[in-house]
């Protein structure tokens, strides 16, 4: 390892800071990112790659950065995948490097690899096939992949800010800066989102005048107009994606714990000025810890004041890369060679500024910089970072050179950071003078402006800045004067000739790196097209070119002219792959902000929840609500204690929470027809007082819900609905009533919170009621038939007492004020009706054959439940139309029936899939309940299975390979207890 | 489309609403055709959304899928689906 190399502070603070990397302990300053600072220690290898554990060194100094990816805290405030250049150091931080094991130095991985060669393209798919991928992949994902996710997170909650404006600029350098003050000043409303730390993008480096002061001095005054005009500046904050008009933005990359945010930005137009993102030109072995972007060097030094090494070999093929030399010279670093792939006499001949080219050329040459034109860096040479460049010249004739170094920066052009349109649907076109693409299509409210609209010079990018504010404000509405666009100066344009990859023989192609993040090469490229892959969206997907947390950032583009030239194509017809968001890795605890643990659903409480909760009742989810599953102590385990609650029913009683249930009231002098509209059967044959069970349906003709239906008065009725159901069927009412029945006399009210429901079933819940209502209910009580409801008053609050069963018992549906449902509760337990749960109640309902969402599963038509009547009785309800549909009729349709075992014992669960011996692989139903019935001592189900095998009597086999046991089954009528219903009607 | 505009409400937030289904019918007079014979025109959805999280009005959006911009917002009221 080379000593560290000269350092100077960074442009951000002063002071030093500590931290560990891979256990070990270094110092960084104030301002460094996580980059900076191992480079300044003498760190050059900072990961491996994905594939073939190759060691690799950084690329970048910003957003492009593929290779160092660190895994950074520990335990259960681990964050994987964060790229080092993005990463602001602070005291104590503890990074990881990745994809390696045991060490970052010695990988078991690479040294397997190393005696197989080099594993191409589609490998992973054409090796491990047999018996199958399945058998292969967990030992292949333990040794691929990036960072490992955290088995626990115990993350601070982010913040969460939205906001709104006008125009939402991306990116605070050059043009970004003259986008938002134009806009500004013209009265629009802007927030400008600027992924680095300090605002200003290539000014750092490019020293420009503009309105005839020092870029330095024009940065300064204009921040200061900003925050005068109320613009709202985000710096560190990176747009991450576009959600149809909402970005996403995520301060503070990695999303430290305790200090990032995650903004919701909703801005009518969406000015992109995030710059462009150099790209390097490929050669063999370009994967070397050394290799990196000029530019990259260029960051370094002047905002870390980090010399990437001692001597340097430039590849370019641009003239940007002469200044930048000598920026690289005076910062005290060798710059052994300029190899730059144009030929001279692309170069500056006849150019207005030739002259100061040649004498930057001259004072170079006096430096020792030796100007290599018309050739090409080809091969990287050294072992665990470069020792050496191998040039050689285009043309053919000339003579191989070697040149030691130990730094090769190479710079290929800028590529237009398109990313929020590659995203989405924006078109992109190829613009050769670029070599890369830059947006089709301008609208109003989303413009590309400055470098990410390929206006690569400082002048023209700040004019087409001040155009894209102008114009975003006047779409806003905004009718400020703008003010005249900047006069800008600063370097001369790049006059680059698109140059993507040296020459190489194909032996070599194993060894030229696309994209270094997913290990693809110019060979795998190659294999690709060979195997008939070539539009550009399939060779990614084949060759995982542009996948992962790089979505072709550092890669898209170079890809793309490569594919170009293996296929004798232009790029523009080859194109670009669309990447996907997030832009840089976002945790999933940023996203979810406090929609965490408890809060990722709201939870819906009835009154008696916490009664539930106190005296040993097991909740869980039921929809929003929280519901009792059985009571701790009524059995040593679930099973014991649901069968001991039922038990207690039918013997004497008890009572359950039914709260949940949906109630809406449909009140109005149409109120019965809408409901005859609604439901299969017809409400408006209800007589006040009375109740009746309804099925609903929607429109296909699929059962939707069932429920009873209450008539109060001539013109208002009661309807529930099942608890899982209650806010879709108040949407379901309303809608149908807004698109039909508007203009008529029905109104859809929710009542669901005003109302708790307390069900007391079994013999002696009828001599129990009249025992504790009091007096004034004993008449009522004895009267009340079954389906008949009454209301009275108790502890001075309103009561509604429905006779209806969902047990088969004789049972009571006390619907009262949420005031007083504890009281009468307490009351109705301290009665000797002691609490069941919804297992009991399960128990009790498959018993005797009703229905819930397992049968009414959307899948079934009131004809396949046997609701026949119900159809016959109806006209013209929701849904009735669709049910003449042929197949409906079908003797392969499903039919409900009871199941019992063939021999009386055996267990059967739901979710077997019902066979015929004669086709013991194609299953012609499946089970949909099954419980163990104590009162019949044995195994009940219901099923779902087809009509030409439900006759009653018929033996079909419960397959239930999963838990491993098949049991021949009988077919029985789906009540499987009191057919007469005797119980309940006594 | 980041807002929609309620009749009653005004300009609101986007997941205040729940966008239940499409309109209208390609055509032909049955109940199927009704059902399941709907327009994909990429220029024009016609769509029944409801305020869930605000007033609960359902609302008859028309918006341009290709866009994904809102064209114009009324109360359903009467338009049958
Ligand atoms: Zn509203």
């Amino acid at each position: 390892m080379t000593a560290p190399p000269l350092r100077r502070g960074t442009r951000l603070g002063s002071g030093t800071l500590s931290f560990t990397f891979d256990g070990r302990r270094y110092t960084g300053q104030v301002g460094d990112c996580a980059a900076s600072a191992l480079l300044a220690n003498g760190v050059r290898l900072m990961g491996r790659s994905v594939k073939y554990r190759r060691r690799r060194g950084l690329l970048g100094a910003g957003p492009e950065e593929p290779n160092a990816l660190f895994t950074v805290g520990t335990q259960a405030q681990l964050i994987p995948n964060v790229q080092a250049t993005q990463l602001l150091l602070r005291e104590g931080l503890t990074l990881r490097s990745q994809n390696r094991w045991p060490s970052l130095q010695v990988d078991l991985a690479s040294l397997l690899q190393a005696g197989g060669g080099l594993f191409g393209a589609g490998f992973y798919y054409k090796t491990f096939m047999w018996p199958s991928w399945r058998s292969y992949e967990p030992l292949i994902r333990r040794l691929a992949g990036l960072g490992d996710a955290p088995l626990a997170c115990d993350l601070p909650m982010p913040a969460t800010e939205h906001l709104d404006c006008d125009v939402l600029v991306t990116g605070a350098g050059p043009a970004g800066l003259a986008a938002a003050l134009a806009a500004a000043r013209a009265g629009a409303r802007i927030v400008l989102c600027e992924s680095e730390p300090l605002c200003g993008g290539e000014l750092e480096f490019e020293r420009g005048r503009i309105d005839g002061q020092d870029s330095d001095s024009w940065l300064a005054a204009m921040l200061t107009e900003l925050d005068r005009l109320g613009v709202r500046v985000l710096t560190s904050t990176t747009v991450v994606a576009d959600n149809h008009g909402e970005f996403i933005a995520h301060a503070e990359p990695g999303g430290l714990p305790g200090s990032n945010t995650v903004y919701r930005i909703r801005a009518r137009t969406m000015i992109a000025a995030a710059g462009a993102l150099e790209r390097p030109i490929i050669f063999a072995n370009n994967d070397l810890p050394g290799v990196m972007l000029l530019g990259a060097a260029e960051r370094y030094l002047a905002r870390y004041g980090t010399a990437v090494g001692r001597d340097l070999v430039l590849f370019a093929n641009h003239d940007r890369a002469y200044a930048s030399a000598q920026r690289l010279l005076v910062g005290g670093m060798r710059v052994r060679a300029i190899v730059d792939a144009r030929t001279d006499a692309h170069s500056a001949v006849g150019l207005s500024d030739g002259n100061a080219l040649q004498s930057l050329k001259g004072s170079l040459a006096t430096a020792g910089v030796e100007i290599l034109s018309a050739s090409a860096v080809t091969i990287a040479e050294g072992g665990r970072a470069v020792r050496a460049a191998r040039i050689a010249p285009l043309a053919s004739g000339g003579h191989e050179r070697r040149i030691s170094c130990d730094t090769i920066l190479v710079s290929g052009g800028w590529s237009p950071a398109l990313y929020a349109d590659l995203h989405g649907s924006g078109a992109h076109a190829y613009a050769p003078e670029l070599g890369s693409f830059v947006a089709a299509a301008q609208s109003d409210w989303h413009i590309h402006a400055g470098a990410a609209n390929g206006r690569l010079d400082l002048a023209a990018a700040m004019s087409d800045g001040h155009a894209a504010g102008t114009r975003a404000a006047a779409a806003a509405g905004a009718t400020g004067d703008s003010g005249s666009p900047p006069q800008a100066r600063g370097d001369p344009p790049p006059r680059l000739a698109p140059f993507a990859r040296s020459p190489c023989p194909l032996v070599g192609e194993k060894r030229q790196f696309i994209d270094l993040q997913n290990d693809v090469t110019v060979a795998d490229l190659r294999i690709a097209l060979a195997e008939g892959f070539s539009d550009i969206e399939h060779v990614k997907r084949y060759t995982t070119l542009g996948i992962g947390t790089d979505q072709g950032r550092s890669s898209a583009v170079v890809g793309a002219a490569i594919l170009a030239e293996l296929k004798g194509e232009s790029p523009a017809i080859v194109g670009i792959s669309r990447s996907r968001p997030p832009y840089q890795p976002v945790t999933m605890r940023s996203i979810a902000g406090f929609h965490h643990g408890d809060a990722v659903m709201i939870t819906r409480r009835t009154p008696l929840h916490d009664w539930h909760a106190a005296h040993g009742g097991v909740l869980e989810p039921m929809g929003l609500w929280m519901r009792p599953r059985f009571y701790r102590a009524s059995g040593a385990n679930a099973a014991d204690a649901a069968v001991a609650e039922a038990r207690r029913v039918r013997a004497h009683g008890g009572i359950a929470d039914s709260s949940t249930l949906g109630k809406l009231e449909i009140a109005g002098p149409e109120a019965a027809a809408f409901l005859d509209f609604m439901y299969l059967g017809k409400a408006s044959t209800i007589r006040v007082g009375r109740s009746r069970y309804m099925v609903s349906l929607r429109e296909d003709g699929m059962v939707l819900d069932d429920g009873l239906v209450l008539r109060l008065a001539e013109d208002r009725f009661l309807a529930t609905t099942s608890s899982g159901h209650g806010t879709h069927m108040l949407s379901h009412f309303e809608h149908y009533q807004a698109a039909r029945w508007s203009a008529r006399g029905a109104t859809v009210t929710d009542l669901t919170d005003a109302w708790a429901v307390i069900v007391a079933a079994g013999p002696q819940s009828r001599s129990t009621l009249a025992q504790l209502l009091g007096a004034a209910w004993q008449g009522p009580l004895a009267q009340l038939g079954h389906m008949d409801f009454t209301a009275g008053r108790y502890a001075g609050q309103d009561l509604r007492l429905l006779r209806a069963s969902f047990s088969g018992e004789l049972a009571f549906e006390l619907h009262c004020r949420p005031a007083i449902a504890a009281r009468l509760w307490e009351a109705l337990n301290a009665a000797g009706l002691t609490p069941y749960g919804l297992d009991a109640l399960d128990i009790l309902r498959v018993e005797k054959g009703y229905l819930v969402s397992s049968e009414l599963n959307g899948q079934t038509t009131p004809l396949d439940l046997g609701m026949e009547a119900l159809v016959i009785s109806s006209s013209a309800c929701l849904g009735q139309a669709l049910l003449d549909r042929p197949a409906f009729h079908e003797a392969s349709r499903p039919r409900l029936v009871g199941l019992r075992a063939a021999d009386g014992r055996a267990p059967f669960l739901a979710g077997a899939q019902l066979t015929i011996d004669a086709a013991p692989t194609r299953p012609c139903g499946y089970i949909t309940s099954s419980v163990y019935s104590p009162t019949l001592g044995e195994w009940l189900g219901l099923a779902l299975l087809a009509r030409e095998r439900a006759a009653e009597g018929a033996t079909v086999m419960a397959r239930d390979p999963l838990r491993g046991r098949n049991t021949p089954v009988r077919v029985v009528s789906p009540v499987h207890f009191d057919p007469t219903s005797a119980r309940m009607k006594v | 489309m980041t807002r929609l505009a309620c009749p009653f409400c005004g300009p609101r937030e986007l997941r205040e609403f729940e966008f239940h289904k499409t309109g209208p019918a390609a055509g032909g007079q049955g109940e199927f055709e009704r059902v399941y014979l709907r327009v994909a025109d990429p220029q024009l959805s016609i769509e029944h959304w409801q305020h869930v999280g605000g007033c609960r009005a359902w609302l008859l959006v028309h918006r341009n899928p290709s866009s994904g911009l809102p064209l114009a917002v009324e109360l359903l009221a009467g338009n049958a689906p």
